[in-house]
């Protein structure tokens, strides 16, 4: 059953859905330290638990300018090869079972979506984006949109 | 007994032979005591007495081996005895037992001398000998004469230890490290906490106290876990020669900086990728032998594999002098691959063109499309750097090797680091490579600003200085205080140092170094991040990579160096100095010019230039000479002129006096790019710019070829064989003579004429008024009228060129 849980959640302003296993946790951070001379999408670090994490701005990786993070963002934990990162999330809709079966991915996305959605999925009457956290993290940022 | 001579220093085999025999013999020692004493509790325990047996006898053999005749006698002579106990010749009893004990201490006390001085010491043994040998001997006598001390407690500390070793299992030894890891965290949370509390100051003394032993002991586990790099390179002559054997190819391994030492951990996550990367350099790296003909290569290929510790990180560099990797095919493969699109790849930069093979799934391409080429799971390899905060460079030559150079830190654990500020942020920098801290405004430093960078003199010595804003791209927090602002000098490696000024000095902690992630190590910039007391993140900087992302030479070479060796270069640098002239310029900076350059000091009327073709000129007697400057001076006295000759061409700048002459330092800080100015050089504790002849030369060379040529034309004429244009005219031309040979259109009219044979040119003179030198073949002159020069008199040569023209350069 664990591989029909999804999050749903707001990240770079679209609403997608976010395997559960994919995902460490949800969690709120206060203000990130910055990381001079870093890619555009390295939002800054912070510390859980005494783990460093890095903050990935999802927006940056799908072309849309930078936003600033507010204290008490909600950021959804991931680990890709041994590190730890965190997706900058807009907004945590619901953790959910979904029935429905992945799908293709139809008709034309923006280049930058292109690149981090996996399938698509039909949840209460939308179409939502299956995206894989670990391609904000590992995919090159696309130039400036 | 006789002392063996030879065992001394007889290199470092027989060192470690030593060393190897005096652990084991340690080891056994220790044993047999406490079998020996087992034994007299049970002397019926045949086993015991056996195992005993043994013990001696292996340090009899190991002693002979290694000629010490003092042990293996002692040895022997147990040895005997416990044989005749074994036979049943004697009894096993106390008197017995105490003499097996008292060798075993003689032994003791002679391994710790051989520890100490690596020598044999000399001495007698009979007693302990008699002491075992003769049974009714008083066992107490025996000790008292021998003088040996029974308890070994006392051996057992200070020298001793130096060559007493033990194994401990892995998993132990990393579980101590994770456990110091948490204590060192776990102070660092306290620390705060007592910050915070205010507590009394007798607390805060003893938990100093803690403190310091807790840095202790973390220091002694980092260095437990240190291994020489030796241990990850061992397999690798082997993996090279089985994998060329099976692809027919001839290839040298080398390797070098296997004393370098890493930690334990860090060469586990290394192997497997250092071994890839020697397995790829065969494979596809190597061509095969036709291949190397074809390319004018050596049929034996090189593989080189070198470690160098930098700072905090060491570096291990994998060589090789195959094909290299082309570009456009890696690039032609990933798009075949469909890992990039073509539009993709028009965007990529070269270095991103090579960094294709880092793309997970290529090499499954390359090896689908059978072209060869590197790639295989070169994803892996990077990714097990990566994890552990290393950094994987690629340095290609194509068609004529790759270089793949892994940076990894020294260890994943803890280091002592100073936390420093800037831009309003906290950075960590190495304790190790820090070597001094000042304030930037105190006395002994001083800032200058030259040629756009910036340079700091610490009590006579230069260090390049970096400000820690700009390499990060950042400005300056408003709020700092100026005062505050600090340079940490750092030596990033052997011979690199430079200064780094900071906003402000915080403090020093014990920080539990974690790698960042890839594309934060990517930068460069970053070794690690740390979570010191305060619970926010800190950066640690890569105090190499800060370097290399200004783009600074730090090597210290050629900068100012100690005192002490600068005085002992005075002595022989007196003597073939290179001279400086110093000077004011147009501006009343002083800058400096090497002497050897100048040919003279002109003083002209500020009428002599004249601006021409959109340069300024200098008319100087009969001649015209180009002048450095960018427009007229707008003086009307006299000027200075400093000529400059490079022996072809003579270019004047414009000065406003001649302060001195100097000798020129060693330390001369080159500039970054060229131009102008060479670089700076202190003068009597002043930063003074030094002018590059070269760099100066060359931006009125062109303009000088074409302008009114100051060489004479030397035209040879009747040069049948070639003796002219082969042994004259080089002559003539290093005599600042033009030549044209016979045959050579030249739409000039020479200077001068020089004709080979003694009556060349007798009926045809191209023009009366050029005059005419003929050579003749004999050294005497035929007469008194005889005005002919003899061919191989070079100066009466020069001295008739030089009458004739009026000019040259003689």
């Amino acid at each position: 059953m664990m591989e029909k849980l999804y999050l749903i959640a707001r990240i770079a302003d679209t609403r997608v859905a976010l395997r559960s296993h994919a995902i460490n946790s949800v969690v709120t951070v206060g203000i990130p330290v910055e990381v001079p001379g870093a890619p555009p999408h390295v939002a800054g670090l912070f510390a859980l638990r005494s783990r460093v994490f890095t903050l990935i701005d999802p927006h940056v990786v799908v072309g849309l300018p930078a936003v600033p993070v507010a204290a008490g963002q909600r950021v959804i934990v991931v680990d890709v090869a041994d590190h730890g990162y965190a997706l900058l999330a807009d907004a945590i809709e619901d953790v959910c079972f979904i029935e429905a079966p992945e799908t293709r991915v139809a008709g034309k996305l923006l280049p930058g979506w292109a690149r981090v959605a996996d399938a698509m999925i039909e949840h209460q009457g939308a179409s939502l984006l299956v995206v894989d956290p670990s391609h904000f993290v590992t995919l090159p940022v696309m130039k400036a949109a | 007994m006789v002392q063996l001579q030879f065992l001394g220093r007889t290199g470092t085999v027989m060192d470690d032979l030593l060393n190897d025999f005096l652990a084991e013999t340690a080891e056994i020692l220790a044993e047999a005591g406490g079998a020996i004493v087992a034994w007299e509790a049970d002397p019926a325990d045949r086993a015991q007495l056996d195992a005993i047996f043994r013990l001696v006898h292996t340090i009899k053999g190991s002693s002979g081996f290694l000629s010490l005749p003092r042990v293996t006698a002692l040895a022997h002579a147990a040895e005997d005895a416990l044989d005749q106990v074994r036979r049943g010749n004697r009894p096993a009893n106390a008197a017995l037992v105490t003499g097996v004990l008292g060798i075993v201490d003689r032994l003791t006390t002679l391994c710790a001398a051989l520890g100490q001085n690596a020598v044999e010491p000399a001495g007698d043994d009979r007693d302990v000998v008699d002491a075992l040998a003769g049974q009714s001997a008083p066992t107490d006598v025996g000790y008292e004469v021998a003088g040996v001390p029974l308890r070994r407690d006392d051996d057992f500390q200070g020298e001793l230890q130096s060559w007493r070793s033990i194994r401990v299992p892995l998993p132990l030894l990393d579980s101590v490290m994770t456990g110091v890891t948490d204590i060192v965290l776990a102070r660092n949370e306290f620390a705060r906490m007592l910050r915070e509390s205010g507590a009394s100051p007798t607390v805060i003394a003893s938990f100093d106290r803690l403190s310091d032993s807790i840095a202790g002991m973390r220091q002694s586990v980092s260095q437990m876990r240190m291994q020489r790099i030796d241990k990850l390179f061992a397999p690798l002559p082997r993996i090279v020669r089985d994998l060329a054997q099976d692809l027919g190819k001839k290839i040298a391994f080398q390797t070098s900086g296997g004393e370098v030492e890493l930690d334990r951990e860090m060469m586990e996550n290394i192997r497997d990728p250092l071994i890839h990367i020697v397995r790829n350099a065969i494979d596809h790296g190597i061509e095969t032998l036709e291949h190397r003909v074809a390319a004018g290569k050596d049929i034996t290929a090189t593989i080189a594999v070198s470690a160098r510790q930098s700072g905090n990180q060491i570096e291990i560099e994998i060589r090789d002098d195959g094909r290299g990797m082309a570009p456009d095919a890696l690039v032609a493969k990933a798009i075949a691959s469909r890992a990039i699109t073509a539009a993709e790849a028009r965007a990529l930069s070269p270095k991103e063109k090579l960094e294709l093979i880092f793309r997970p799934g290529f090499s499954t391409a390359a090896k689908i499309t059978a072209v060869s080429g590197r790639g295989v799971g070169m994803d892996i390899v990077k990714a097990n750097v990566e994890k552990i905060g290393g950094v994987v460079e690629l340095r290609n030559d194509e068609g004529r090797g790759l270089t793949i150079l892994l940076r990894v830190p020294m260890t994943l654990t803890i280091i002592s680091g100073l936390m420093v500020r800037a831009a309003g942020q906290y950075f960590a920098i190495p304790r190790g490579a820090v070597r001094e801290i000042l304030l930037e405004n105190g006395d002994t430093v001083r800032i200058d600003r030259v040629g756009g960078g910036e340079l700091a003199t610490v009590r006579g010595e230069q260090y390049p200085l970096l400000r820690l804003e700009s390499v990060l791209g950042r400005h300056s927090d408003e709020s700092e205080d100026i005062d505050d602002r600090a340079l940490v000098i750092v030596r990033p490696g052997q011979g690199q140092s430079y200064a780094l000024s900071v906003a402000a000095i915080h403090d020093h902690e014990e920080l539990v170094i974690k790698p960042a992630a890839p594309m934060i190590m990517a930068t460069g910039l970053y070794a690690g991040t740390t979570l010191p007391d305060n619970g926010r993140p800190v950066l640690l900087l890569d105090v190499q990579g800060l370097l290399a992302a200004a783009a600074i030479d730090a090597t210290e070479a050629g900068r100012s160096h100690d005192r002490m060796a600068e005085a002992e270069a005075q002595a022989i640098a007196a003597r073939n100095a290179v001279q400086l002239l110093l000077f004011r310029d147009m501006n009343g900076r002083i800058r400096g010019v090497r002497l050897s350059v100048i040919e003279r000091v002109e003083e002209v009327p500020a009428t002599a230039l004249f601006e021409s073709a959109g340069r300024v000129q200098a008319q100087v007697g009969d001649d015209i000479f180009a002048v450095h400057a960018a427009k007229l001076p707008d003086t009307s006295g006299p000027l200075k002129l400093l000529r400059l000759h490079d022996g072809q061409s003579v270019l004047c700048y414009p000065i406003a006096e001649v302060i001195d002459i100097v000798r020129l330092p060693d330390a001369v800080q080159p500039s970054a790019a060229p131009g102008l100015i060479a670089g700076v050089v202190l003068i009597g504790g002043d930063p003074v710019e030094l002018i590059d002849p070269f760099w100066l030369m060359q931006q009125y060379a062109a303009a000088n070829s074409g302008a009114v040529p100051n060489q004479p034309l030397c035209r040879l004429a009747d040069d049948h064989d070639g003796w002219g244009e082969n042994f004259l005219a080089p002559i003539l031309r290093n005599a600042g003579y033009r030549v044209a040979l016979g045959d050579e259109a030249v739409d000039e009219a020479p200077d001068v004429m020089l004709y080979l044979t003694e009556d060349g040119g007798a009926g045809a003179h191209p023009s009366d008024d050029v005059p005419v030198i003929r050579l003749r073949a004999s050294i005497a002159a035929a007469g008194p009228e005889d005005d002919t020069v003899y061919r191989y008199d070079r100066q009466a040569l020069l001295d008739a060129l030089a009458r004739r023209v009026g000019g040259g350069r003689t």
